[in-house]
């Protein structure tokens, strides 16, 4: 039986309850919509990830529509991330609905955008036509541009200025990139909008242009590369993560980079075939992604801001994975698992922060003293989810850097592999530093001012088991959905 | 033809230079409003059979939307804002020529190396688009208002689909699709993001955008 | 001897002529004012109630002074035996005479400045820096859009360019020739010190260029410098009407005639554009220039990419 018609109900069921929200009377009601509806829809998610991790790619549309073992990949981190920020959201919120910061009618354009962009991210996900991909990714520029100003301070408005228009020009670079991939497509049998099918153009790679190709994927590079941060264009990226109300930084974090990340890597292997596999493009994604890690590791030394520290964070750990995935085969894998983990840890770390925020009334580091004594759920999180984005050592992070560096050594890239070091021990040390002051550093006097519950516990611990699990001990199954989704980047594992 | 075409992608050029040289924004919106009608009118011209009926309704959209539509919302941002003048850009307007001259004469360069597979009566479309995409992006890169940002988008989206017009003529529905898309929400969404920058501050000048750093 | 005369043609009618584009200008911005205005021969009048006068030399002026205006005559008049009239060759050409007719004219500016610095004054001094960085730009744009012309039609000399520009060419490189003709009428305007880069009606004003720098002269040096000015005028013009009529493909006795015709039309636009623009403040004027640069620069681009 097909369940291709899944693929098109994906991307509705969201843009509806996007609707529906618009309609909602009060800020609870819009904020619980999003938590039961993203559950939906994770369910929904979940069953056709689950039909294409055990049987084949589903195809709906005449082929624009597909999801392969790569992009249910995706597709399920995805559905993680969101549906803890949204039950977050409904946390988060609460105080500034009582305090009434967070009106009605905010409450429904914050609803509204927040399906609007997972259905634009699914959008981004599930197609297998490239122009309708960068449809997808121009639509989630849009809608969480106005995330990130919920509540418009001059700061959030800049914040947003900086990333729309970074953003855009990066779409439109994308676009040229695009353009110029139909082009190298011209001179084959492919017809009309066929040259723009991504198993159309993987089928007939060797007929392919290989200089328009590889024109075509720098500029692609360069474009998506914007939207997900990674160095030098992710000047956009600290801003827009620290302004943003903290579901959406978590969102941003653990999701929107990597779907912009996604969109590279499903050209990665289009070029490589058709230049020969001499590694041209993974180059280009070893360069930049240890770019990434160096630069984001420079700043996180001397950041006082958490949201910022965890936003250079993301742009590190993007730059982790491009390495891992340029490094190829057993690389590729390992950058699969760490963006599971990293986005997983992400999401929690936000959401922590967000809390001692509301609670501390700022987000500098230097006043987080104490944090968990004084809000036990929540700094014991931060704490702990600061040393997993640092590798520390039962954690699955550990385990994934731990395999790039591998992969690096073995395939005699020293270099690379010394760069990697240096950015990965600067940033543990000047992380650990600031995270064992939060934590330790006794401001005497300090009292408790959350009580514990069970529910906010839950929320975070059990991401955080997860990842703990799966540091020590990984199922032979989810290996070997590393191992397809892999498969599908080139190269062999 | 091609006398025709060729005056079109002239006056295309000439459009982007007057953005260069010019101050005002009302006179940088009505020459984005030109270069919008020009654009549109590409299609028609650039094409190697007679224009089909979808071409040319892309065609109107185009210029209804580019040179009706942008220039209205854009000229209602203007009069809310008190700024009416690029003031002091980061790049001169003499040098800034300079850089258009430079551009133009790099585009010619990049176009006899590449050697794009496209037909020759369309060969002065690609340098004539490369120039617009580096003004584009030199405008948004050295101009301090939003306003004249967002045109320089406008500029760089405008030579993007010059450049997709010239090299991807076959594959057109999406593209276009794609493009109109691109432009509506660039200059809806950035012309809101005006409004709210403006009221914020009363002023919309983003080199006062500049708490965020490090 | 008739072919003499007849080759001489165009430097007769130059040098009768030009003094009448100035009346026309000035009857044209009347007409604009709602005046009566001056009558057409008026500059006639004055150079020859100039001429009848004596001359003033200041004490701190040395001979370059006194030189400058013959220095001057003499250079647009051998200019302008470079110049050939629509449709008839000059009578002197050779190969690379656009560069000589542009240095030339150079030479006179230069000796307008040096002049204008001898006299010691301020006032003098700053016209002629104001000169010097406004010729600075207008000079590249001439040259790159003689170029262009002279490589839109193979030939190295003026003569060479105006007998080659047919129909054909305008055919073949339009749009190139229209920029060119756009970027010489802008330099036409600076040169000649006409607004929007300069007001040649007043005297007293700080921001004057050309006129400043000959307010030291009087009498025969002072019609020396007019009639010169006039010529300039004229030369200049006669570049744009000859690129301006090429595609008529005229020879003879009618191309004189539509090239005579062509002139006072040219002169009625100047009154026109003097009549509906303000001069625009010194900030904005290098502005023009550069985009008449930009217009050369273009027009050649498009040249010698898609006709060599």
């Amino acid at each position: 039986m097909n369940f291709g018609w899944l693929l098109p109900i994906l991307i509705l069921v969201p843009g509806l309850l996007g609707v529906a929200c618009l309609f909602l009377r009060s800020a609870r009601a819009v904020l619980r919509l999003c938590a039961i509806g993203t559950l939906g829809v994770a369910a929904i998610a979940g069953a056709v990830t689950l039909h294409v991790f055990r049987f084949v790619p589903l195809f709906a549309g005449r082929s624009w529509f597909m999801l392969d073992a790569l992009s249910a990949y995706h597709l399920a981190v995805m559905m993680m991330v969101f549906s803890i920020s949204a039950l977050y959201g409904v946390i988060y919120f609460r105080d500034e609905v009582a305090r009434g910061t967070f009106t009605d009618k905010q409450a429904r354009r914050y609803g509204g955008l927040w399906f609007g962009s997972l259905a634009a991210m699914v959008l981004v996900l599930v197609s297998n036509n490239l122009g309708i991909m960068w449809v997808g990714i121009e639509a989630t520029t849009l809608l969480t541009a106005f995330l990130i100003c919920i509540h418009p301070t001059a700061a959030a408005l800049e914040a947003m200025w900086k990333y729309l228009l970074m953003c855009s020009v990066g779409v439109a670079v994308a676009f040229m990139g695009t353009l110029l991939i139909a082009a190298s497509a011209q001179q084959t049998s492919l017809h009309g909008s066929d040259a723009l099918l991504w198993t159309a153009l993987r089928d007939a790679v060797h007929q392919l242009d290989p200089a328009l190709l590889k024109a075509g994927f720098i500029f692609l590079v360069i474009g998506y590369g914007t939207k997900a941060g990674l160095a030098p264009m992710h000047n956009w990226l600290p801003d827009a993560h620290s302004q943003a109300p903290s579901p959406v930084s978590a969102v941003f974090s653990g999701f929107l980079l990597n779907a912009a990340l996604y969109c590279i890597l499903r050209f990665l292997p289009l070029v490589e075939a058709a230049t020969g596999n001499t590694g041209w493009g993974r180059g280009i994604l070893i360069a930049l992604g240890l770019l990434s890690i160096v630069l984001a590791a420079m700043f996180i030394l001397f950041q006082r801001d958490i949201k910022r520290l965890l936003a250079y964070s993301s742009v590190e750990h993007v730059g982790l994975i491009a390495l891992g995935v340029g490094l190829g085969g057993f690389g590729a894998v390992a950058a699969l698992f760490h963006m599971l983990s990293h986005s997983l840890a992400k999401t929690v770390s936000f959401a922590s922060a967000g809390m001692l925020g509301q609670s501390y009334g700022t987000h500098d580091l230097r006043h987080f003293q104490g944090i968990v004594r004084r809000v036990p759920v929540w700094g014991t999180s931060l704490v702990i989810g600061l040393l997993v984005l640092i590798g520390i050592a039962p954690f699955s992070i550990f385990l994934s850097e731990f395999f790039i560096l591998k992969a690096a050594l073995s395939q005699r890239a020293y270099w690379t592999a010394c760069l990697l070091l240096v950015g990965l021990c600067v940033v543990f040390i000047s992380v650990l530093r600031s995270a064992i002051a939060m934590a330790w550093e006794s401001d005497t006097g300090v009292q408790a001012s959350h009580r514990f519950k069970l529910s906010h516990g839950l929320l975070v611990f059990i991401p955080l088991a997860v990842l703990l699990v799966l540091g020590v001990w990984m199922p032979e199954s989810f290996v070997q959905i590393l191992i397809r989704a892999s498969e599908l980047l080139g190269g062999t594992p | 033809m091609t006398l025709l075409q060729d005056t079109l992608l002239v006056a295309l050029i000439l459009t982007s230079f007057g953005m260069l040289v010019s101050g005002r924004l009302g006179a940088y919106i009505r020459m984005g409003a030109l270069q919008g009608v020009m654009i549109g009118l590409l299609p028609l011209v650039v094409g190697r059979a007679t224009p089909t009926l979808h071409v040319v309704f892309v065609a109107a959209a185009m210029i209804g939307l580019k040179g009706l539509v942008f220039p209205y919302l854009l000229f209602r941002a203007l009069r809310e804002s008190d700024t009416k003048r690029e003031m002091n850009p980061f790049v001169g307007h003499v040098p800034s020529v300079f850089f258009g001259i430079l551009a133009l004469l790099g585009s010619f360069w990049m176009d006899a190396r590449l050697g794009f597979p496209i037909h020759s009566s369309a060969a002065l479309v690609i340098p004539v688009a490369f120039t617009t995409i580096m003004i584009g992006l030199f405008l948004i890169v050295t101009r301090r208002t939003a306003l004249s940002q967002v045109i320089g988008f406008l500029v760089l989206e405008n030579g993007i689909y010059a450049f997709g017009l010239a090299i991807v003529y076959e594959v057109p529905i999406l593209l276009e699709l794609g493009v109109l898309m691109d432009v509506f929400v660039a200059v809806f969404v950035m012309g809101i993001a005006i409004y709210h920058i403006n009221r914020e501050f009363d002023h919309i000048d983003i080199d006062r955008l500049n708490t965020l750093r490090g | 001897m008739n072919t003499f005369f007849v080759s001489l043609l165009p430097v007769l009618l130059g040098l009768v002529l030009a003094p009448l584009l100035l009346g026309v200008i000035h009857r044209t911005k009347a007409v604009f004012a709602g005046r009566h205005g001056s009558p057409l021969l008026q500059a006639y009048s004055d150079l020859a109630k100039l001429l009848r006068k004596g001359a003033v030399y200041s004490r701190t002026t040395t001979w370059v002074f006194r030189a400058a205006p013959v220095i001057g005559l003499a250079s647009v008049v051998s200019v302008m035996v470079l110049l050939p009239i629509t449709g008839n060759s000059a009578p002197l050409s050779f190969v690379g005479d656009l560069i000589v007719f542009i240095y030339v004219l150079g030479l006179m500016r230069f000796f307008t400045v040096v002049a204008a610095l001898d006299t010691g004054s301020s006032f003098e001094g700053m016209g002629a820096s104001r000169e010097v960085h406004f010729s600075a730009l207008a000079e590249p744009a001439i040259v790159v859009g003689l170029v262009a012309l002279a490589s839109a039609t193979g030939f190295l000399s003026l003569s060479g360019i105006f007998s080659a520009m047919s129909p054909t060419t305008w055919v073949v490189a339009g749009p190139a020739l229209a920029l060119v003709l756009a970027a010489l009428f802008i330099v036409f305007l600076a040169e000649n010190s006409r607004i929007p880069i300069d007001d040649p009606n007043t005297h007293l004003e700080l921001t004057m260029i050309h006129e400043v720098m000959i307010l030291d002269y009087s009498g025969p040096d002072l019609a020396l410098v007019l009639y010169a000015a006039a010529l300039k005028l004229w030369v200049l013009g006669a570049l744009i009407v000859n690129v301006a009529l090429s595609p008529l493909g005229l020879n003879g006795i009618r191309g004189v005639g539509l090239f005579v015709a062509g002139m006072l039309v040219l002169a009625v636009i100047v009154g026109c554009v003097e009549s509906m623009m303000a001069r625009s403040s010194f900030l904005k004027v290098p502005r023009l220039l550069v985009t008449a640069i930009a217009l050369s620069g273009i027009a050649f681009m498009l040249i010698v990419r898609f006709t060599a």
